[in-house]
């Protein structure tokens, strides 16, 4: 069964999952444990005291793409920042770490010239996606928080945020596209699982990327033009 | 891939716009990005936000509002309007638009239409790298920067940077990084000569 619809509260979170595995990765953000047995959605999440609707909205909007975000002020700003930075961590702590080790083990073996410009191809990009997430962590959730904990912080708004958030995985494609490409060497299981690896990590980042630009960005818009 | 080309789908019937919109994303040799639009009302402002270099339209929704209008209130003179013919229409009609797609038309049959308004950006992706593209490769890896390579080359830098554009495109690469692994693959430089490789 593949819904086209939405999910809802109503519908139960296995099959939520069986439907579409890349929930899963959500599921551990939103620090869910398995075992559902035949639990709902929104008895989950309520016993993991998560803010159902904002569940669902993060949820809906992997599963369906096109779908069209409605930014609506009941929404929890506060579970989508533990969720993104949860993804930060995951990131950051394990997958691109994990990658590495896999391209060092399937490419780099040999450290031909080849393997040591790929290995600082990627070295230098995980340092660029530490500093954007960093640059989060650091100024953009404490901004947040103190916003909805009833401040008034002066020295940044969202805007700046807007206009210099860059998305973070179009490099990660770029060496996906080089690799693929342009590079002759022999196909093993290593690498092919490391390229599995990278593709869902660029569609998992621009997931993330688009859950900071079109759903935090926008409610954190409103919520700044309406507590002036 | 090919660069990108830009798609806005205007149709308020979901069976028929959603029809079109996976027969488009199935054309995976051509690299389209697909903005929907579903409301007609907002048409020229989300136009002019999202500069697409396709329109794929259903002219009976334009109704009062004619195709010459919705070119002149956008001023995008470049972008290529496709017809997206549902029912009997006056030819007159269909002749201002760039090319008509039928709803009974097969995916190939859309993909070469979508290929003939679009073959001059298709055709620059498969030359070849010039002599002086390759040379100056080799001079971006060495970490010179662009005011370095025109002066080595006798180059202004405003060449310099369209050779630079220029590489981009054919090869998809986009980063310097990126760019050193395909100068040692293709053994345009030596591993000592790159910028903070130290052996």
């Amino acid at each position: 069964m593949y819904k086209i619809s939405e999910y809802t509260e109503l519908d139960s979170m296995s099959d939520l999952i069986n439907d579409n595995y890349s929930i899963l990765l959500p599921i551990s953000r939103f620090g869910i444990s398995l075992g559902f047995g035949d639990k709902t959605i929104g008895e989950v999440c309520k016993e993991n005291k998560i803010d159902t609707k904002t569940f669902l909205v993060i949820v809906n909007m992997i599963i369906n793409e096109d779908s069209q975000i409605v930014v609506d002020s009941t929404l929890s700003i506060k579970t989508i920042l533990a969720y993104l930075h949860n993804s930060h961590k995951y990131f950051l702590s394990f997958k691109l770490p994990k990658i590495r080790e896999m391209l060092l083990n399937s490419i780099g073996i040999n450290q031909t010239n080849v393997a040591i410009v790929i290995m600082k191809f990627y070295d230098e990009y995980v340092l660029e996606v530490t500093k954007h997430m960093q640059y989060e962590e650091k100024h953009v959730f404490p901004y947040i928080n103190s916003l909805i904990g009833g401040g008034k912080p002066k020295d940044y708004s969202i805007d700046i945020f807007r206009k210099q958030h860059d998305n973070v995985e179009s490099k990660l494609s770029e060496l996906k596209n080089i690799i693929i490409k342009y590079c002759p060497v022999e196909t093993n299981n290593e690498l092919i699982t490391v390229l599995f690896d990278i593709f869902s990590c660029s569609k998992d980042l621009s997931y993330h990327n688009d859950i900071e630009d079109k759903l935090l960005v926008p409610l954190i818009e409103n919520y700044e033009h309406n507590n002036k | 891939m090919s660069s990108r080309i830009h798609v806005a789908v205007c149709e308020p019937s979901d069976i028929i716009r959603k029809g079109l919109v996976s027969i488009l994303k199935k054309l995976t040799t051509l690299n389209i990005d697909i903005l929907e639009i579903i409301n007609l009302t907002n048409l020229i402002p989300l136009i002019i936000k999202s500069k697409p270099n396709i329109i794929i339209i259903n002219p009976s929704y334009i109704g009062s509002l004619n195709l010459n209008t919705l070119k002149k209130e956008t001023r995008l003179p470049n972008i290529q309007y496709i017809a997206l013919q549902t029912t009997i229409l006056d030819t007159q009609l269909l002749t201002q638009f760039n090319q008509v797609i039928n709803i009974m038309d097969s995916p190939e049959e859309i993909k070469e239409k979508l290929i003939k308004l679009t073959t001059t950006t298709i055709d620059t992706n498969k030359k070849e790298l010039s002599v002086r593209e390759k040379d100056i490769i080799k001079l971006v890896v060495k970490g010179m920067t662009n005011k370095q390579i025109a002066n080595e080359l006798c180059l202004s830098i405003h060449t310099v940077i369209t050779h630079r554009r220029n590489i981009s495109t054919k090869l998809q690469i986009h980063s310097t990084s990126g760019l050193t692994i395909y100068a040692i693959i293709n053994k345009l430089v030596e591993i000592n000569e790159i910028k903070d490789i130290k052996e």
